[in-house]
């Protein structure tokens, strides 16, 4: 009898060109096997544009736009990742087992972007559907001009959380630093607790372990008039 | 008392123009916002002309001798640049600001002259993919729309950092032309009046956007190129900062450059004229040795075959329409009259592009508005009108004596205003004085 063994490719990233990475990435992705990168070492544009199914599990801090670009992936990373992580994705997961810089999950249309550590400023901005989860604090300017999507942040959230938020939920279980223009808290029901719950027990979170808020559009400024004009 | 009568007072500070802005702002409690670019009168390519042949030199025959066009865009990393027939490209402008018919009119007509089109700030309209041969996908600020499905069909790529009615700030979307097709394209809401972003949200200053550049080459494989496109402020500095961050080709865009909505402040008191800007781009280039091989596209008012022939002459590769291509399909057409005074304007003067009910279809959401526009006459008007321009162009440079449009150089001009003297640093006709310079 077969057994069958998924396959699994390692690159060593030392020695190669970004652009070498990303190729061979597309390759095995078109072939469906799976890959594990080593010594990534901060660098940029890893694993971006990539447009079919592909794990791939990078063993290292990775820089600038991780995942960016991309459709239906599934990265892993154990390790750091600089700006704006699994930028523009349209669908699949990203996981993040360290903290991400500035901008992660930039103004992600669908799937999901996990991060198990800390985020820095404008975490979520411009999210358009994707789901952003963090399991510790974000930064500033978060969930900044969101259009639409989730964004779970277990820890605190700084200044201006959810400025200019169109549409989407924002759920907070520390402190909110405060609200920017048009966000404002709404009450926590049983469908959001369930969410919660469902989203966070894949990373072994309890929700109930948290006092979320929940944070939305006010949506008293979605039309432009004069007299709104103190509220920026 | 009659004679008193006949000298009526003006003053220079409060001007009929200017009482008016006044009592305007006075009932309305904010800034105004209207549709085209600066409506004041700047120094602009009509203040130059060309020496063309006599005895010192020979023109090519007029109406016979062949005078090429052929344009190439992005020959610095890309290894597809983008090859137009034409000199003359049309501008990023939105379906959404634009209707459908406006859009599918502008990718038609560029494919029979077989230059390029652009996207605009709320994604790849299908329809306009498929009659556009050569389409530039913007990357803007707001992503509305953007995606790496669209991104992978796109025959170049236009990083939009700013543009020259608004350079440093956003534009709108009034909520009456955001209906449930242009809000779904831009996943917002219906009918909110949708004001973007001016920066983007992934990347600040010029370092990330070295960054920002290899990521979409690394999605597009380095097959397309990436041009960046900016605002005419501080040029030289934008244009040295820009190639070092790895662009192919720079878009300027001068303060006459149009909008479908912003505050008149920007379009009036922001940035500086397409003259100069194009000028002071050109030396940035060759001052850090890329001239020719990072190429210039530049805009901004640019209306007929004298400015492009001027514009290519000072050293663009090309230029790009936007406003102008709209003229041409019927903007501003004295037909419709009622619809024009309910906006309160008259044919010639409208730029209420804004409100959404643009007598003649074009910047329109509104089904029966757009049928005014039927798309193979607007196709037709535009594409007549790009080929007169380049008929213009030849006949400009044969009579230069250049058997390619490109040929054409600042050795061809001169200035007839002192101002124009010193933007262009071309001597005062008739003079050898430049003004600054000698």
């Amino acid at each position: 009898m077969h057994q069958t063994i998924p396959q699994q490719i390692v690159i060593d990233c030392t020695n190669l060109t970004t652009r070498e990475i990303n190729q061979k990435l597309k390759a095995l992705a078109s072939e469906g096997i799976s890959t594990k990168l080593l010594n990534p070492a901060g660098r940029h544009n890893l694993a971006v544009g990539i447009t079919q199914n592909i794990i791939i599990s990078i063993a290292g801090p990775v820089g600038y736009y991780c995942g960016g670009l991309s459709d239906n992936i599934n990265i892993e990373v154990f390790g750091d990742c600089g700006w704006s992580v699994g930028e523009n994705l349209m669908s699949g997961n990203i996981t993040i087992h360290g903290n991400a810089s500035a901008n992660a999950a930039a103004s992600a249309h669908g799937g999901k972007i996990c991060i198990l550590g800390n985020a820095g400023p404008r975490a979520g901005i411009s999210l358009k559907g994707a789901t952003l989860i963090v399991s510790g604090n974000v930064g500033y300017g978060s969930a900044f001009m969101m259009q639409q999507g989730c964004m779970i942040v277990c820890g605190d959230a700084g200044a201006n959380l959810a400025d200019s938020i169109y549409e989407g939920a924002i759920f907070v279980g520390g402190e909110i630093n405060s609200l920017g223009a048009d966000a404002k808290l709404e009450l926590m029901n049983d469908t959001d607790w369930q969410l919660l719950e469902q989203e966070l027990s894949a990373f072994n979170i309890s929700a109930r372990d948290y006092n979320f808020k929940k944070v939305i559009c006010a949506k008293r400024l979605y039309h432009f008039k004069a007299k709104d004009w103190g509220n920026y | 008392m009659d004679s008193e009568k006949q000298v009526l007072k003006t003053s220079s500070t409060y001007t009929p123009e200017a009482i008016a802005a006044i009592q305007e702002r006075a009932e309305l409690g904010r800034y105004m916002i209207r549709g085209y670019g600066a409506f004041r009168n700047v120094p602009r390519f009509d203040d130059l002309v060309f020496l063309t042949t006599s005895l010192t030199r020979l023109p090519l025959e007029g109406y016979r001798e062949k005078c090429t066009t052929k344009t190439l865009i992005g020959t610095r990393y890309a290894q597809r640049p983008m090859e137009l027939e034409i000199p003359i490209t049309i501008a990023g402008m939105s379906f959404g600001a634009l209707s459908y018919n406006a859009k599918v009119a502008l990718g038609r007509a560029a494919t029979l002259l077989g230059t390029s089109t652009t996207t605009g700030d709320g994604g790849m309209l299908p329809a306009e993919r498929e009659a556009s041969s050569k389409l530039v996908y913007q990357c803007l600020p707001s992503r509305y729309g953007f995606n790496p499905t669209d991104l992978k069909k796109a025959d170049a790529i236009e990083i939009v950092v700013g543009q020259g009615a608004k350079p440093g700030g956003g534009g709108l979307l009034l909520g009456q032309k955001v209906n449930k097709v242009v809000a779904g394209m831009r996943t917002l809401p219906e009918g909110v009046d949708q004001r973007s972003p001016c920066r983007h949200p992934d990347w600040i200053g010029p370092d990330d956007l070295r960054i920002k550049i290899e990521e979409l080459r690394e999605a597009t494989e380095w097959e397309i190129p990436i041009y960046v496109k900016m605002g005419a402020t501080r040029v030289k500095d934008d244009v040295k900062l820009a190639v070092k961050a790895g662009a192919d080709a720079i878009v300027l865009d001068g303060m006459e450059g149009g909008t479908a909505a912003t505050q008149s402040i920007f379009q009036e008191h922001a940035g500086i004229p397409t003259l100069p800007a194009l000028v002071q781009a050109v030396e940035a280039l060759q001052e850090i040795g890329v001239y020719g091989e990072v190429q210039l596209v530049i805009s901004g008012g640019i209306r007929s075959g004298p400015d492009v022939a001027k514009a290519l002459a000072l050293g663009a590769d090309a230029v790009s329409l936007g406003t102008a291509t709209l003229i041409a399909m019927g903007c501003n057409k004295p037909v419709y009259i009622e619809d024009y005074h309910k906006l309160g304007t008259e044919p010639y003067h409208c730029h209420h592009c804004h409100t959404g009910m643009c007598p003649v279809g074009i910047t329109t959401q509104d089904a029966e508005l757009m049928q005014r526009l039927p798309i193979d006459e607007a196709t037709t008007y535009v594409a007549n009108y790009l080929q007169s321009l380049v008929m213009e162009v030849q006949s400009l440079a044969r009579a230069c004596g250049k058997s390619d449009v490109h040929n054409l150089e600042r050795e061809d001009l001169v200035a007839l205003t002192l101002e124009a003297s010193a933007m262009a640093k071309l001597p005062l006709a008739g003079t050898d004085f430049i003004m600054g310079q000698s």
